[in-house]
């Protein structure tokens, strides 16, 4: 079965490319993540893969077949896709039942097979009693199945799906999260699902791409994009890890602040300045200076909050640079106190430029 | 649920053809032919002149050099403008406090005069100019009746003079001022209560929150509004023809339009339309210039009810106002053309005695244009409104969703002809298909494609903002799961805009039934509409019969409109959103 | 209708001739085609055509009677009056000729002039109902037999009796000028009605334009049609009237309005309306037989009875209490300078009146 293939793909607006140079295999049954900050061209590139959207370069393959190119492009109604919208884009004037036999009935199917998939995908979406109200009268999550329903009724070689459960609270959108992984492992369709949640991502995808300016900064398993981000932005972004800015030193080692730290991750060259990224609940910190004297930075804590199930520090080195961390929440250390910073050497990852 | 045949289906869709492109073409080009065509033929007549003997056209100025020289050119061009800038500024002065007293103050039946107001917009101009005429004719006027009645006054003596300059102005502002009123109290509507209530919080009071904050928040639409009566007080034909012409005067309308009495000079009637079409295309950018300054029009969001000013015992004087100013276009006029309709006689007013339906069985027996002009003006009506609704949603869509490549310019076509006045493209369309390969004179087409062009950018712009209003995921919804664009538009957009397509087609087919100015220039016996008709029955002075077809016509242009609005599957069906 | 006398008829048949001759000036010069009467096989040609379209100048009241006697007496053919002035009907056919467009069956039209067009741009069908070879004068025929004289009435002066006593009443155009009468008088206009014209050139022709000149300074009242000043005097819009259809007058005077004829010192305009029917009509059997009618005994006597006309049918009788043509003073018509003057008559009218 096929995959959906981006070559190079490129849109421009203007001057300015919003989606540039994107290149990524979606495996068939897989489910892939575009994440990222809004305006990072997640969406176009989910549009342009919909079809809504034609490129300036590059290509769309969905297995051997051409869909997108800045020359042709398949209209989306030709492309046996489903997408399911932000805003769920249930129609106002259409029952429940008549919104998701809409794309059936496009298809010229029969009646009695129209019936049987309806009652089969209601059944699975447990919408059976709704199926004669109208989306007005339906709560969000309601909503959303309707929306989910709609999307997989008609079979879809590709499901498409843009900020599913941003319109959710945050306990349905938990639940839900699940509920996605749950039917993408009874269907098996290509997904490609695009989020600005990185909880939202990192439960549900095989495969995430994180997005910035228009290009993929990295595509990995969620352990590959948590355990080992390649760039700053990727460190800053997933699990919000700290970033300090060190200079390279011979021997692979980055001095920080005056300490010479040994890292993991990127080959590190002398001379040149080198971000590192460590996770503030990787940071040891205590007021005595411990033995171990490996990757030891002396620091000020700057203001300290009680989070219940944690503390969360902001912490100075000598040089300025402030940091996150997150301890336990019985280790309180008052404002103001000098404190030793334990970063793990193999916590401390050297990031490429 | 089974994975079942997702090849067979796309193989399936290949089949279906997305006729999307050559469909907008095939608008534009649409356009082209309803805008561009008429607008060269008149500027190619008003710098040629074609000699008879080689029927050659030779470039000439001459044309204009009359216009502007000659004083039977000269004056009607002064006059024009004469009326065009009192009328405005009339309307404003009326417009404003009753826009102001409906919208901000708790005034009583504020909802009625709103409606009331916008009643008297489907009142025909030229119809309520014939009504003004029993009104206020100077001696046999009813009005001027009940003056010397009262007074004792001499028999040649007289209150109103209604053709005079300033009986034109007069009934000219009377159908125009409901446009000005509407925009002013659409515009209080929207003010935001927050910024009377930050206003209020500083301290003013009530009346100075009005006249620092809420007046100059409305004074753009005020603008815009008189530049609106300006060019309607411009480009009027019907009222000038029936009381300037009388009065011994011309406008720039009669004008025109007396050029083509025999023998007919297109050429002059060409040039004399130019300054017409170049005055309302810098009035129109004026307007878009002051409603187009970012920060100054309060717009959108959910705000709080208006905080509604208290008139108290001014309440009296308010309301005597506004009735006094709503009797001016619609109770006087309509109770003299109810009198007439029924009189022997229509300054005589109606008794017991007198009463006669002679008028009605001459209107609808005798007279044998009757039945052919209320089928052709109620075939054009339901004609130019659906083809116009049909035209306005497509390029609405491609506008707002900008569909193709090039929707810039498919909007700029659909708006163009708001500067284009009857009068002008009657003749700009009389040039063009009087002559092969498409002599559409003297059909309904060409009737059709004038109303179609005269009221597309009003409907065009109602529909497009709708457009915006629906969310474009409703229709990506539609398309990936199937559907093509234009199947997307029919079964996903246009029933959302179910209340606003109707409203445009109920919109289109009131202009229609009352439009004259390019009527009067197109028109061929086979192909009369009751506004000619009214027009023919005005010159040869048959007042009775007028206001029987004129009511006939209120009548009917009501019962379609409601019976539109009644029809199964559009106004009735309930409709939620979400 | 023995008592006409017409010194000037010669002239408007001789000056149609003549300018036919001219513009066909190979054409043998032919007489008319022999009559017609109205036969059974006609009248069954005209119901399968099934209408009949009657472009004319008559007051529309007055038309549409007419129109009705001929549907009563020939139920299933339907006839359509298309009434506007003289000169838009001539406007109107001309531009529906250049642009293609046969809607004319039969025309009427108070601007004789407008006859000897159509026929010299030979438009018109020969055609001559068995009426008007029996009973018409040779002056009220066209020779080639393309039209007859329809209608013969005048275009008088007349005042409102509540407003104006007779003793006070003008007695002629110039009594017009009095200022007096400032503010008071109502007039039709030469571009749009046939009457008006045909009266303007015998008037302008007898008085010279300084008539005009100075009747423009007494701020008349204009109005298009010469059927409409008779309906501002009844409404007691206006006092006096400068011109206007004596038939008009006629009805209202006899139907208890206020209004009264002057027939002026100077001689009262006559106004000649001929019909024809047109030789590419789209109905041309219902136009022969409507034509037909219109020339009897029966419908020349109603158009004088109810529409207060005049004929030249020898077999009708005038309406008691009119004034016979006999004992009116005439001004002196002719057509083919109508025909050469038109053009300059509506413009310097105009230029002087400023619509």
């Amino acid at each position: 079965m096929a995959a959906v293939e981006l070559r190079g793909l490129t849109k421009r607006y203007g001057e300015a490319a919003v989606v540039d140079r994107v290149s990524l295999t979606i495996e068939h049954g897989h489910l892939v993540c575009l994440l990222g900050p809004s305006g990072c061209g997640k969406t176009t590139t989910l549009r342009l893969i919909a079809g809504f959207v034609e490129p300036s370069e590059g290509e769309i393959r969905v297995g051997e077949r051409l869909i997108s190119s800045p020359a042709n492009t398949v209209p989306p109604e030709r492309r046996n896709m489903s997408m399911i919208f932000q805003s769920y884009a249930l129609w106002p004037h259409m029952t429940v039942a008549e919104n998701i036999v809409y794309g059936l009935k496009l298809r010229k199917l029969d009646r009695d097979t129209i019936g049987k998939k309806l009652d089969a995908i209601l059944a699975t979406t447990k919408l059976a009693p709704l199926a004669q109200r109208y989306p007005g009268e339906l709560s969000g999550g309601q909503q959303q199945r309707v929306a989910l329903a709609r999307a997989l009724i008609v079979e879809p070689e590709t499901l498409l799906l843009d900020e599913p459960l941003s319109n959710l609270d945050a306990n349905l959108r938990e639940e839900m999260r699940f509920e996605v992984r749950r039917l993408h492992d009874a269907y098996r369709y290509t997904t490609v699902y695009v989020t600005h949640d990185q909880a939202e991502a990192m439960t549900t995808a095989d495969l995430i791409a994180v997005m910035n300016a228009g290009k993929i900064e990295q595509a990995g398993t969620p352990e590959d994009i948590y355990d080992r981000p390649s760039s700053e932005f990727v460190a800053r972004f997933i699990g919000s890890s700290n970033v300090i800015r060190g200079v390279g030193l011979a021997g692979g080692r980055v001095e920080f602040a005056g300490v010479p730290l040994r890292c993991v991750g990127a080959k590190v060259e002398a001379g040149a300045s080198t971000p590192v990224s460590i996770r503030p609940h990787d940071i040891a910190i205590s007021l005595r200076q411990p033995g171990d004297t490996d990757n030891l930075v002396p620091a000020t804590v700057v203001r300290q909050v009680f989070l219940g199930g944690s503390r969360d520090y902001m912490v100075e080195s000598k040089d300025g640079t402030q940091l996150r961390v997150v301890t336990a929440a019985a280790e309180s250390i008052p404002q103001g106190s000098a404190v030793w910073l334990g970063l793990p050497p193999d916590r401390c990852r050297a990031l490429t430029g | 649920m089974t994975i079942a045949l997702p090849a067979q289906a796309a193989e399936r869709a290949k089949f279906k053809l997305d006729y999307t492109v050559p469909v907008l073409a095939g608008f534009a080009a649409v356009l082209c032919v309803l805008v561009v065509l008429p607008v060269s033929w008149l500027i190619y007549y008003s710098v040629t002149i074609g000699d008879p003997a080689s029927n050659v056209r030779v470039f000439t100025l001459a044309h204009f050099y009359t216009l502007f020289t000659d004083p039977a050119f000269v004056n009607p061009l002064l006059t024009t403008i004469t009326v065009a800038v009192s009328s405005s500024v009339l309307c404003c002065a009326v417009a404003a406090p009753m826009g102001w007293l409906v919208a901000r103050t708790d005034m009583p039946f504020r909802r009625t005069v709103r409606l009331l107001v916008t009643a008297s917009f489907v009142t025909p101009p030229f119809l309520g100019a014939v009504a003004w005429e029993i009104l206020a004719a100077p001696n046999s006027g009813l009005l001027n009746q009940l003056y010397r009645f009262v007074t004792g006054a001499p028999q040649d003596e007289h209150l109103f003079n209604i053709y005079s300059l300033s009986g034109l102005i007069f009934v000219i502002t009377c159908y125009t001022f409901p446009y000005v009123f509407v925009l002013v109290a659409n515009a209080l509507d929207r003010i935001p209560a927050d910024m009377e209530e930050a206003s209020a919080m500083l301290g003013a009071g009530t009346w100075r929150t009005a006249r620092r904050v809420t007046i100059p928040l409305a004074l753009p639409a005020l603008l815009a509004g008189i530049l609106i009566a300006f060019l309607q007080a411009m480009i009027l034909f019907g009222s000038p023809a029936i009381l300037a012409l009388p009065a011994g005067f011309h406008t720039m309308t009669t004008k025109i339009w007396s050029l083509f009495q025999y023998p007919p000079q297109p050429e002059l009637a060409a040039a004399a339309s130019l300054p017409l079409l170049v005055v309302t295309v810098m009035l129109l950018r004026a307007q878009h210039t002051i409603l187009g300054r970012k920060g100054y029009t309060v717009l959108g969001g959910k705000n709080a009810d208006p905080r509604l000013i208290k008139l108290g015992w001014l309440a009296v004087p308010a309301m005597t106002f506004v009735v006094a100013v709503i009797s001016l276009p619609l109770f006087l006029p309509y109770f003299a053309l109810f009198n007439a309709a029924f009189s022997p006689i229509a300054t005589t007013l109606v008794t017991p005695a007198n009463a006669t339906l002679h008028n009605i069985y001459f209107t609808f027996v005798e007279l044998s244009s009757t039945q052919l002009a209320l089928n052709n003006t109620f075939i054009l009506g339901a004609a130019s409104a659906t083809l116009g609704t049909v035209l306005a949603l497509v390029i609405g869509y491609a506008t707002a969703r900008q569909a193709v490549t090039g929707h810039r310019v498919l909007g700029f076509l659909a708006t163009a002809p708001i500067a284009i006045p009857g009068i002008v493209l009657g003749v700009g369309l009389f040039l063009s298909y009087t002559r092969p390969p498409l002599v559409l004179y003297g059909t309904l087409w060409v009737l059709l494609i004038a109303y179609v062009t005269i009221e597309l950018p009003a409907a065009y712009q109602q529909l497009q903002s709708a457009f915006r209003a629906v969310n474009p995921e409703l229709e990506d919804a539609s398309r990936i799961l199937g559907a093509t664009r234009l199947q997307t538009l029919r079964r996903i957009t246009a029933p959302l805009l179910r209340t606003n397509v109707l409203a445009t087609w109920c919109f289109i087919f009131v202009s229609t039934i009352r439009e004259l100015s390019a009527a009067i220039m197109l028109f061929t016996s086979e192909t009369k509409v009751v506004s000619v008709l009214i027009f023919d029955l005005k010159e040869s002075g048959e007042l009775g019969a007028i206001s029987v077809l004129g009511l006939s016509m209120l009548v009917l242009t009501f019962a379609v409109v409601i019976g539109v609005n009644r029809m199964p599957g559009f106004g009735g069906t309930r409709l939620r959103n979400t | 209708m023995k008592s006409f006398k017409f010194s000037r008829r010669d002239l408007l048949i001789g000056s149609g001739a003549l300018a036919a001759g001219a513009t066909f000036s190979t054409r043998v010069l032919s007489a008319a085609p022999p009559a017609s009467a109205i036969t059974p096989q006609l009248i069954e040609a005209a119901k399968k055509e099934g209408k009949v379209v009657w472009y004319t100048s008559v007051d529309l009241p007055l038309a549409e009677r007419i129109a009705k006697s001929f549907k009563d007496k020939y139920p299933g053919v339907d006839c359509r009056v298309e009434r506007t002035g003289a000169e838009r009907v001539f406007q109107r056919i001309g531009q529906e000729y250049g642009s293609n467009i046969r809607a004319v069956d039969v025309v009427n039209s108070s601007d004789a002039a407008h006859l000897i067009v159509w026929k010299n741009q030979g438009w018109l069908a020969p055609f001559v109902p068995e009426d008007v070879a029996k009973h018409f004068p040779a002056e009220h025929k066209d020779a080639d037999g393309t039209f007859a004289s329809f209608r013969v009435f005048l275009c008088p002066m007349g005042y409102n009796t509540n407003l104006v006593k007779a003793e006070e009443a003008p007695k002629s155009f110039a009594d017009l000028l009095d200022p007096k009468w400032t503010g008071k008088i109502v007039k039709a206009h030469p571009s749009y009605s046939g009457t008006i014209l045909t009266a303007t050139f015998q008037t302008s022709r007898d008085l010279g334009w300084e008539f005009f000149e100075k009747l423009a300074k007494q701020k008349i009242m204009q109005v298009q049609s010469a059927t409409d000043p008779p309906k501002k005097l009844a409404l007691g819009e206006r006092a006096v009237m400068v011109d206007g259809i004596e038939y008009g007058m006629f009805q209202l005077k006899e139907k208890g309005n206020p209004v009264e004829i002057i027939y002026p010192s100077e001689g009262t305009p006559l106004i000649v309306g001929p019909n024809a029917v047109f030789k590419e009509a789209p109905n041309p059997n219902a136009a022969r037989l409507l034509q037909s009618f219109m020339f009897s005994a029966e419908c020349q006597q109603l158009a004088i009875d109810h529409g207060g006309l005049r004929s030249a049918h020898a077999l009708t009788k005038e309406k008691a209490g009119r004034k016979p043509l006999s004992q009116i003073k005439l001004m002196k018509d002719d057509a083919a300078a109508v025909e050469k003057q038109s053009a300059e008559i509506k413009a310097r009218y105009t230029q002087i009146f400023k619509v």
